[in-house]
């Protein structure tokens, strides 16, 4: 339709009317947004500005303290460490072998759908289930790993109480968990690639390997940005899994940053100090999404 | 920490415990406008509680016994009993019910956290002369129990029962390796050396292990042994707000260096955690066992001839780490009267039932109970009852006793010590400086 002054008259007149739909239709979210989204996080920005204890007690507005003490605190910038630490143990396996997954099963091995359900299934357990399965099979006694070890003579390995080796073991079962969701995503991804291409290169003389790099893994490139984004966010975030195989030990190895805050919190009842740490974590979080967004910006460019 | 074996049985975690006890709150906080309305409504004459409590398992099914004894005997009183789990979620949510004023009228707490609880308003104290009248007094009960139920001159819990930390013994393996005496106990060890020979004969008999005891990952386990063998000194541990920790550090180094060498992988396994040491008690391949008595019920379960006693003296003063479950009136902001009496009339009646909880392996705190007949056929309850009189509660302070995180720092300090990663001192010291770092912060209790 040509732009006429009628019609751009019609919308102004129009637009207050169609405001009140566009609201209508965004109410249900942004009420819920509101409530559970916004009005917490602003609170607990006040909270952190407070004294205020989980059994009611304080409340007092004490300034910049909770942060100062935070700050200095070596058990909260040790449990960021540790966070860090997972997610950079964590993430590169969990993308490059997710890859490489997808890629031997996308080769047309028989029993597609065997492979796609044994490396997919683990992700549907509860992490509950999974550690309860995991801490047995690190037992040191009577565990899986150390009975195999056992018959070629090693000695039993403490798994999750070797301050050394407690965040690998962690990490491990972490991998075998979730591994499933970005193997599923890279074989959609590899699925869209045109067969039409990999004939035109196999016309040219192109062999196996040389597809995979100049065809297969360029086409990958926007899944991969994906799936190394919602890592780096899952990984930040660990949480079940750590608490329920080690309980942030041995002596702190592996206690993760949102393991912190919920001391801090909910059994040391410091409501207003737990804050304080929590908006630090979401600085930190800030950080790392910076990095990553300039790393991708920079390689889309 | 998280799978440790607790007083209330069963690991201490698990989703779908966690699901019916968030369902419980939630159901419990819509239900609470209308109940509250008709729950003593002259109609029915029936008076409805809630009554809060963290015992799961075989103790959790003991104790809905006990709680619909008390209904059939009361006859106007319903109770609406909530399971939450061990230790964090249950301690977190009873706070913040608390904290809001529309908590349960009555609920279970372990001795060792009241300290924490009570001078923060999160408690009402119990009325001594209404007890008194329900045959509830300092005289029914053992000192040490009745007085660790005070805070500030008032009394805030009413014990149920003690749970110490004690000592199994496979009378065959003991039998057989020369350490039995006629009256079918073991021999008498006074120092660290006896006690280590008398396990190494045990275990020359079982060809595994002499003892017993886990470690791995649990915090709770290793603090039990340690705080009894360091209450065994005579020493003291004080922990005040604004203060250093008071300590006997010659005592606490003993301690360590002894636990040390009792998981040479001789005398006991190295690499532990409480579970391979149950099994292992359990299969005989063992000839002692140190847990609480709340394991009595599994190992009755396993196919072995075993006793119980207190874990033998070895420095002179004889003493055991132990807890207790209390009964707590939660603060609520506008308690009902006639649900207020009804609370105590349930709470008595139950003690004075308790016989059926020493079956599980706990000692009755209520004296007329231990003081029957009955209790001393109860074989092995009667030969720890003892225990009673030897207790050592947590040392008080917020962030102490059970299912607190206090026990998982110690966890922290020496696990790796135990597992001869740090020496004793490091460990102790590493520990000590993350207690002081505790008290030099405000009590968030009272904030």
């Amino acid at each position: 339709m040509p732009d006429t002054g009628a019609t751009v008259k019609a919308t102004r007149r129009g637009k207050p009317r169609e405001n009140l739909a566009g609201w209508g239709f965004i109410a249900p979210f942004g009420i819920l947004f509101i409530l559970f989204m916004l009005v917490p996080v602003l609170w607990g920005i006040y909270l952190s500005f407070t004294n205020q204890s989980l059994t009611g007690a304080g409340g007092e507005l004490i300034g910049f303290s909770n942060y100062a003490e935070a700050l200095a605190d070596p058990d909260m910038w040790r449990s960021m460490l540790n966070t860090v630490w997972f997610t950079v143990l964590s993430t590169v396996p969990l993308v490059v072998i997710a890859l490489a997954l997808a890629l031997l099963v996308n080769t047309g091995l028989p029993g597609q759908w065997l492979w796609r359900l044994s490396f997919f299934m683990p992700y549907l357990l509860a992490s509950t289930v999974v550690s309860l399965i995991w801490v047995w099979l690190y037992n040191p006694q009577l565990g899986l790993f150390n009975t195999v070890l056992g018959w070629f003579g090693v000695d039993p390995i403490t798994w999750l109480q070797d301050p050394d080796l407690a965040m690998l073991s962690v990490v491990i079962t972490t991998v075998w968990w979730t591994i499933g969701f970005n193997f599923l995503l890279y074989l959609a991804a590899l699925q869209n690639i045109p067969d039409s291409q990999y004939e035109a290169a196999s016309l040219d003389g192109a062999g196996r390997w040389r597809s995979l790099f100049s065809i297969t893994i360029p086409q990958l490139g926007s899944t991969t940005v994906m799936v190394v984004i919602l890592q780096l966010l899952a990984s930040l975030k660990v949480f079940d899994q750590i608490y329920q195989m080690t309980g942030g030990g041995p002596a702190g190895t592996t206690r993760s940053a949102i393991q912190y805050i919920f001391e801090t919190g909910f059994t040391g009842f410091r409501f207003g100090y737990s804050s304080a740490i929590s908006y630090i974590f979401f600085v930190l979080i800030i950080v790392v999404s910076v990095i990553q967004f300039r790393i991708t910006a920079r390689r889309s460019a | 920490m998280t799978r440790s074996r607790q007083p209330g049985g069963g690991p201490s975690f698990s989703r779908r415990r966690m699901l019916a006890g968030t369902a419980a709150v939630f159901g419990g906080a819509l239900l609470t406008p209308t109940l509250a309305g008709c729950s003593t409504s002259a109609a029915s004459g029936i008076t409805s509680l809630s009554y809060w409590h963290l015992l799961s398992g075989g103790d959790g099914i003991t104790m809905a016994t006990l709680v619909a004894d008390v209904e059939k005997k009361l006859g106007n009183v319903s109770v609406d009993q909530t399971v939450l789990a061990w230790g964090a979620p249950y301690y977190t949510k009873l706070a913040m019910a608390s904290a809001g004023g529309r908590a349960p009228d009555i609920a279970i707490m372990h001795a060792s956290r009241v300290t924490g609880w009570a001078p923060g308003g999160l408690l009402d104290p119990w009325d001594l002369d209404l007890l008194a009248e329900f045959d509830v007094t300092e005289e029914t009960f053992k000192p040490r129990i009745w007085e660790k139920g005070f805070t500030d001159g008032k009394l805030y819990s009413v014990a149920l029962d003690s749970h110490p930390f004690i000592m199994f013994y496979n009378t065959d393996v003991a039998d057989e390796a020369g350490v039995l005496r006629s009256d079918g106990t073991l021999i008498e060890t006074t120092t660290p050396d006896e006690f280590i020979d008398m396990a190494l004969e045990m275990q020359a008999v079982t060809g595994q292990h002499g003892l017993s005891w886990g470690y791995l990952n649990d915090g709770a386990q290793l603090w039990r042994l340690f705080y009894t063998l360091y209450k065994q000194h005579g020493a003291d541990m004080v922990l005040e707000t604004g203060k250093p920790a008071e300590y006997d550090k010659d005592a606490a180094l003993e301690s360590l260096e002894f636990m040390t060498k009792l998981v040479d992988g001789t005398v006991a396994a190295t690499n532990s955690d409480i579970n391979n040491g149950i099994a292992e008690f359990a299969g005989g391949r063992s000839g002692m066992l140190f847990s609480g008595v709340w394991e009595l019920r599994t190992l009755q379960d396993a196919d072995i001839a075993f006793d119980a006693s207190t874990i033998p003296t070895l420095y002179g003063t004889p003493a055991v780490y132990a807890d207790s479950h209390t009964f707590v009136l939660p603060h609520q902001s506008k308690p009902d009267e006639t649900k207020r009496r009804a609370a105590y009339e349930f709470m008595s009646t139950l003690l004075k039932g308790s016989i059926d909880w020493a079956g599980a392996g706990h000692i009755p705190a209520y004296l007329p109970v231990v003081n029957d007949p009955a209790y001393d056929d109860l074989i092995p309850q009667a030969h720890y009852a003892n225990a009673a009189d030897l207790i050592n509660y947590d040392p008080p302070a917020w962030f102490t006793g059970s299912g607190s995180d206090f026990q998982n720092y110690f966890l922290d300090s020496i696990q790796g010590v135990m597992l001869g990663e740090r020496s004793p001192e490091a460990g102790l010291a590493s520990f000590i400086s993350r207690i002081n770092t505790l008290l030099s912060k405000p009590n968030p209790v009272t904030a």
